[in-house]
């Protein structure tokens, strides 16, 4: 590599590499310590310990929680794409000169605080909301009650809408980097428009497919606020736990080593990603 | 390793050691000497809403030019957690059921009440909560319940005690707070246990099964006022526990037909009130502060507003008619009647909590 070209690698990479190691490595140093911590302040802190290491594995209805979380996140990934794709695949192939447009428009719930958004889902599916009142006025059901919210599924539901938008763009700008001759090649080889889908385009987007599961997956297996509003009793996420451990029985230590488990979780499985569809190409796109 | 890692690594290891040099000489404590000089403007840590003038109107006379300032604290955990990092204020604010561990952590001073005017009329039995050892540590200020609130168009059968919570009748209309230490102590009074506050293992292992034991009743947890005076309002909501006083307000006020219940074990209650934190700078301007909040006019300000009661006995005759009546502020038995929250050590906490994320858990 010449020298020249170097020096201006490190000037641009610098500035952010720097940013990651003293916003991200350095607090993920500090967390990793804090586990080993016997409390959060005063003399305790000083104290090391493992004990916060037996009590998470005696303790199983963290698993639990943790398990559930995982796979409520995968369901919210892959329902995200595999509504947005056919979203992406219209602006790219169908919506023209307009794709900038409508893609501006996908974006625009965005704007809105994302706390009115699920506040808005309640207004919708509650008892007083939209849906109620029109089932309560053809006289399908006699009395209001919260149709779907505070469950589970609510929680996955309302996390999708959220996601979708930002599951669709990284589709989108895969989609949009296929070459058009290779859609022209295939239709003069004969192919059909189903087969030149399932064989050219679908593979060429995988790499976008790859990059909206990670956007979505990995910040929805931390989530806490969606939960916390249209979860109900059982819609409780691995999320709540370590919001509860930092925020209400200030034991950090536990906390800390909460997250932990949920960065070695989350490893494996981008690791399995990378396996199937090769995470370097999202880079090279 | 390329040669621009290695020196993107060298880089990176250098600005290691800087920062930490950094931190360790900013970790050498200061000598007294260096310390600010004591005047103005006095600084507290209050909750967002109690930091308007009409709540601390002799201060606020005597200062027109302001000579305070604030900071803001979510929750009482928060404001714990802030001073235990050698946060610098001179007033705090938090709830009876932490003052303890912040009198065990020495984060406050002991008062002298013989310097606080208004004293004599504060209630001798919330001042009790906030003496530790012999010593007056905190100064009550604003109290409440904390009970059960219902849709009376929605419910035909009221509730009577803590543990009809429990029955079938409300199944999916319940709303219960999503706070571990006050449904610890609603299945604790539920269960016949007299001090929730002090609870043996075994009765831990009940309350938690008991608890568990709700969630078919259970339609959602709530965080916060809003969220619950939404909840009732919409109908989603037909009974909810442990709701606030001004809640029950804002619902009347919005027209929903809802009656706020005393159950037979008696309402569950809460206090807040001031103490002088340990590292306090403006000790005289401190209490001349809490002389001016729990002066009648300040206090009756907060209970109009808020409707919550007023510590200062003084004050009844300034608070309104109707929020007295309501909740029967004139009433000498109210406050004997009440279950006040009492101090939780670190470990109980921790207990509780775990115990709470347990139930949440569990299906």
């Amino acid at each position: 590599m010449e020298r020249n070209k170097l020096s201006w690698l490190t000037l641009f990479i610098g500035p952010s590499a720097l940013w990651l190691l003293l916003l991200f490595v350095l607090p993920m140093g500090a967390m990793a310590l804090f586990t080993f911590r016997a409390g959060s302040f005063g003399a305790e802190r000083e104290v090391f310990t493992l004990e916060h290491y037996r009590d998470f594995l005696s303790q199983h209805s963290y698993h639990l929680l943790l398990w559930r979380s995982t796979w409520m996140s995968l369901w919210v990934a892959v329902l995200s794409i595999v509504l947005s794709y056919p979203v992406a695949h219209y602006l790219v192939f169908r919506a023209g000169d307009r794709r900038i447009l409508y893609l501006l428009i996908l974006m625009v719930p965005g704007w809105i605080s994302f706390l009115l958004r699920i506040f808005a889902w309640k207004v919708i599916l509650g008892s007083g909301g939209a849906l109620n009142s029109l089932l309560l006025w053809s006289g399908l059901i006699h009395e209001a009650t919260p149709i779907l919210l505070y469950s589970p599924l609510a929680v996955v539901v309302v996390l999708v809408y959220v996601w979708i938008p930002f599951a669709a763009l990284p589709i989108f700008a895969s989609l949009q980097r296929i070459d058009n001759s290779l859609l022209e090649a295939a239709a003069d080889l004969g192919s059909p428009q189903w087969e030149t889908f399932l064989r050219v385009v679908l593979p060429l987007s995988m790499p976008g497919v790859g990059a909206a599961f990670f956007l979505v997956f990995i910040p929805t297996l931390g989530e806490y606020v969606t939960p916390l509003l249209v979860g109900g009793v059982n819609g409780i996420m691995y999320g709540n736990v370590i919001q509860s451990q930092f925020s209400r029985a200030l034991n950090w230590p536990l906390g800390s080593l909460l997250s932990l488990v949920m960065l070695v979780v989350v490893l494996p499985i981008m690791l399995l990603f990378n396996r199937l569809i090769k995470l370097e190409e999202i880079v090279e796109i | 390793m390329t040669k621009m890692h290695k020196q993107l690594w060298q880089g990176c290891i250098y600005l290691c050691a800087a920062v930490l040099m950094t931190a360790c000489v900013n970790a050498i404590p200061s000598s007294p000497a260096d310390a600010p000089a004591a005047s103005g403007p006095l600084t507290v840590l209050e909750w967002a809403g109690y930091d308007e003038p009409q709540y601390y109107q002799p201060f606020a006379a005597n200062h027109p030019d302001g000579d305070i300032e604030f900071a803001y604290l979510d929750q009482d955990s928060d404001a714990y957690a802030k001073m235990q990092s050698g946060f610098q204020i001179d007033v705090v604010h938090p709830c009876s059921n932490w003052w303890g561990v912040w009198v065990q952590a020495g984060l406050v001073q002991p008062i002298d009440t013989t310097r606080l005017s208004n004293w004599s009329g504060i209630s001798p039995k919330l001042a009790a909560l906030g003496n530790f050892d012999g010593q007056q540590y905190f100064v009550p200020w604003e109290w409440g319940f904390d009970s059960i609130l219902v849709r009376t168009d929605k419910i035909e059968k009221m509730p009577e005690s803590w543990g009809d919570l429990w029955d079938p009748a409300y199944a999916g209309r319940l709303s219960i707070a999503d706070m571990p230490e006050v449904n610890h102590a609603t299945a604790a009074l539920a269960l016949g246990i007299k001090d929730p506050w002090q609870t043996t293992p075994e009765q831990n292992e009940a309350i938690k099964q008991k608890l568990i034991e709700l969630k078919p009743n259970v339609l959602t947890y709530w965080t916060g006022s809003t969220e619950l005076s939404q909840l009732v309002a919409s109908g989603d909501v037909w009974i909810a526990s442990n709701v606030w006083p001004d809640t029950y307000g804002t619902l009347l006020d919005e027209g929903v037909q809802v009656a706020y219940l005393e159950p037979k074990e008696g309402r569950l209650g809460w206090v807040c009130g001031y103490g002088i934190s340990a590292n306090a700078e403006h000790v005289d301007l401190a209490y001349e502060y809490l002389d001016a909040l729990i002066s009648p006019e300040s206090m009756a300000q907060e209970a109009n507003d808020f409707w919550y009661g007023a510590a200062n006995m003084d004050a009844l005759p300034l608070i309104d008619e109707s929020v007295v009546k309501l909740f029967e502020l004139d009433d000498p038995t109210v406050l004997d009647r009440t279950i006040f929250y009492e101090t939780m050590s670190e470990e109980q906490r921790a207990e509780v909590t775990e115990m709470w994320d347990e139930v949440k858990a569990s299906q």
